[in-house]
């Protein structure tokens, strides 16, 4: 063989075996899921929070027939906005971004939007005073082989006397629970699954600001708000679903984003029932009371952080982010402590309360500065009904079960239906929303 | 650091001479892994905001050096060392999104010259230890979190073939055109989809199988 002619027959073999091969696999590799899809009938999303949001934007972006059906008389679920009680607007809900590696700092560099990292200090409430340590580190709920039982309850093994309950309860109530009701082995097993960074993030604005101006204006005018669903007929082709005012609304697929103690109380009635196996899931998967109470001094004496309150386990300066600096003190009430406030009955009550607590802890001086206060009670909040979602002791696989979609015609979403460990967070409920969206794409091209 | 420098002289020195061959080379790299596809696929699903869309990891470079060592058979073994570099680019509104994707691979070959009417092809047959590293660039800078970059290690094993034919120019100078499929059957980069579409365990697995086909020149010193 000669080179001239070797030289030919490689050139060939390059490009009939490399070039065209590499060309057509290239031209079948798509940018984007699903690119080709085609749907022309309605889906119907059921709640408007983050995760309802952005399944409709998606929807929309697709091309395909949606509606956005809302209990309340707002969209936005766990996120909200108080203007007017002081001179930066509140985040009434969902208030800081647990960490940036996640959708929304693709949103955030787009808009411009101002976030602050939120490095404030912390003082704890120890053994009547406040101190800046703690005498023990309380860094004992990561790790391997932890067992399955409560956070309280390892506590006490751990040698954490009664002088840390308020400790352990505030890092439980991060997490949406009480300590006698989170799970050490699955809190753990969420943070492992965790990747967005532990930093914190505030909104110069709100996190509402954020998803009001990038989704839910794409989507506003398919929303129908005050529109309780009470039925889901998915027992014929064409899903029926009424609301409690017996309006029906017909649609081919349902997507399902309402809170977890919606789906437990048996608010929504499905027919056919669900499966055992998915409401028994709803069951195991935990959701604790919280309340947000914005205190308004005349004075700036508290610290920017302050743990382990037998009222409220933790207190923050709500200015810490803002451009204005009103003195506004959140009072962050999770778990058995938002029950006790909540069960006090009304507004002025839990604010008294919480005042006597900070004027125990600043002889007096909160009670000599209050101006006002606004309650944020989630708990009693009936399209709601709680804080977050968190993992229970035996949950198991619960979340999994819990977020099949049935019959190709229900998805679920959902802060509580994460499954990447990122449920409790406003970028959890908004993969969810994606995710279902891909989910139902994919039945349909199947 | 004076003990290292003159180890690194002494295997130069030592690899020069028991060197046959020597060659580096130069190639247009086509890559497909199916996993990193969908998390890029579900990244700008996820992302409709964005007018022009993230393009797949799958056009690259490649560049690499062997030696080949001195052997009267035909068949000779030798090591090889390769870099490859893959980027894709997505320029929006505020939002100029950059993938940079790196490869250094550390192979053991086995090198086979025909004879007769094939004289002056070659084949190789590479094993490789393979390395990656994935960073994503935002607006021009690195993306980061927690005061880190936003990067993604990965590692695995790869076989590949590469067919060239050696033309002689001077005495122990020559150049060879050449084609190389690659394929790693595991390769574990479990952070990629956290990187690409700043989520995990939603789009796509901790690992994936990666094809690959290279077409380029080497250079050879004989």
């Amino acid at each position: 063989m000669d080179r001239r002619y070797f030289l030919k027959q490689s050139a060939l073999f390059s490009i009939g075996g490399l070039l065209i091969p590499s060309a057509i696999v290239g031209a079948c590799r798509k940018e984007i899921l699903l690119e080709d899809i085609n749907f022309d009938g309605k889906v119907i999303i059921i709640g408007a929070g983050a995760a309802g949001l952005y399944a409709a934007y998606l929807l929309k972006s697709k091309g395909i027939k949606f509606q956005l059906i809302e209990a309340s008389a707002n969209y936005g679920g766990r996120l909200g906005k108080l203007t007017g009680f002081a001179n930066f607007p509140i985040d009434l809900g969902a208030q800081w971004m647990h960490g940036k590696n996640n959708i929304f700092s693709d949103f955030i560099t787009k808009s411009d939007t101002k976030i602050s990292l939120d490095d404030s200090d912390l003082k704890y409430w120890f053994n009547n005073q406040l101190v800046n340590k703690l005498p023990k580190n309380t860094d004992i709920f990561e790790g391997d082989d932890l067992p399955d039982i409560s956070y309280e309850d390892y506590a006490l093994q751990k040698g954490f006397g009664n002088e840390y309950k308020y400790i352990i309860e505030n890092i439980a109530g991060d997490q949406g629970a009480d300590a006698s009701q989170l799970s050490v082995y699955g809190n753990n097993k969420d943070e492992e699954n965790w990747n967005s960074g532990d930093d914190d993030y505030k909104f110069q604005e709100t996190y509402f600001d954020l998803i009001d101006k990038q989704i839910a204006t794409q989507v506003k005018d398919e929303i129908v708000l005050n529109t309780i669903v009470s039925k889901i007929d998915y027992s014929q082709s064409s899903i029926e679903i009424t609301d409690s005012n017996n309006n029906v609304y017909s649609a081919d697929k349902v997507i399902i984003t309402v809170p977890i103690p919606i789906l437990k109380s048996g608010d929504i009635q499905f027919i056919p029932a669900l499966p055992t196996e998915k409401t028994s899931a709803f069951s195991k998967i935990g959701m604790g009371a919280g309340m947000k109470v914005f205190l308004k001094f005349s004075n700036k004496f508290f610290d920017q952080n302050i743990i382990g309150g037998t009222i409220c386990a933790a207190y923050a300066d709500d200015s810490i982010g803002k451009v204005q600096d009103d003195n506004i003190l959140l009072a962050f009430v999770m778990g058995e402590q938002a029950e006790y406030l909540s069960a006090l009955g009304s507004d002025a009550a839990i604010t008294n309360a919480l005042i006597q607590e900070l004027d125990t802890m600043y002889n007096g001086q909160a009670t000599a500065s209050f101006i006002a206060s606004h309650v944020e009670d989630w708990t009693t909040n009936p399209f709601v009904k709680g804080a977050y979602s968190y993992s229970t002791i035996g949950m198991g696989n619960a979340r999994f079960i819990a977020a099949k979609s049935i019959n190709k015609k229900l998805y679920f979403a959902g802060e509580a239906m994460n499954l990447n460990g990122h449920h409790q967070t406003v970028q959890g409920a908004v993969e969810t929303g994606y995710r279902e969206v891909i989910n139902l794409l994919e039945d349909l091209a199947k | 650091m004076k003990v290292i420098i003159v180890i690194i002289v002494l295997f130069f020195l030592h690899l020069n001479s028991i060197a046959q061959e020597v060659k580096i080379d130069a190639s247009y790299n086509y890559l497909f892994a199916n996993q990193w596809d969908k998390a890029i696929q579900t990244y700008n699903f996820s992302r409709p905001f964005n007018y022009e869309k993230q393009p797949l990891l799958m056009h690259g470079l490649t560049t690499s050096g062997t030696y080949i060592s001195k052997s009267s058979k035909r068949l000779k073994h030798g090591i090889n060392l390769s870099y490859s570099y893959f980027r894709s680019s997505s320029e929006n509104e505020n939002l100029d999104v950059k993938l940079h994707l790196n490869f250094l691979k550390l192979a053991y070959l086995l090198h086979y010259e025909y004879k007769e009417k094939l004289k002056n092809m070659y084949t190789d047959i590479i094993f490789s230890a393979t390395t990656s590293a994935l960073v994503r660039n935002v607006n021009g800078k690195p993306f980061t979190y927690d005061e880190e970059k936003s990067k993604a290690y990965g590692i695995g094993g790869d076989i590949s073939v590469k067919m060239g034919y050696f033309m002689k120019f001077k005495n122990k100078v020559g150049l060879s055109p050449f084609v190389l499929i690659a394929c790693t059957p595991y390769f574990y980069s479990p952070n990629t989809e956290a990187v690409i579409n700043q989520t995990k365990g939603l789009a796509s697995k901790s690992s994936t199988a990666i094809f690959s086909a290279q077409m380029g020149m080497a250079f050879h010193i004989k």
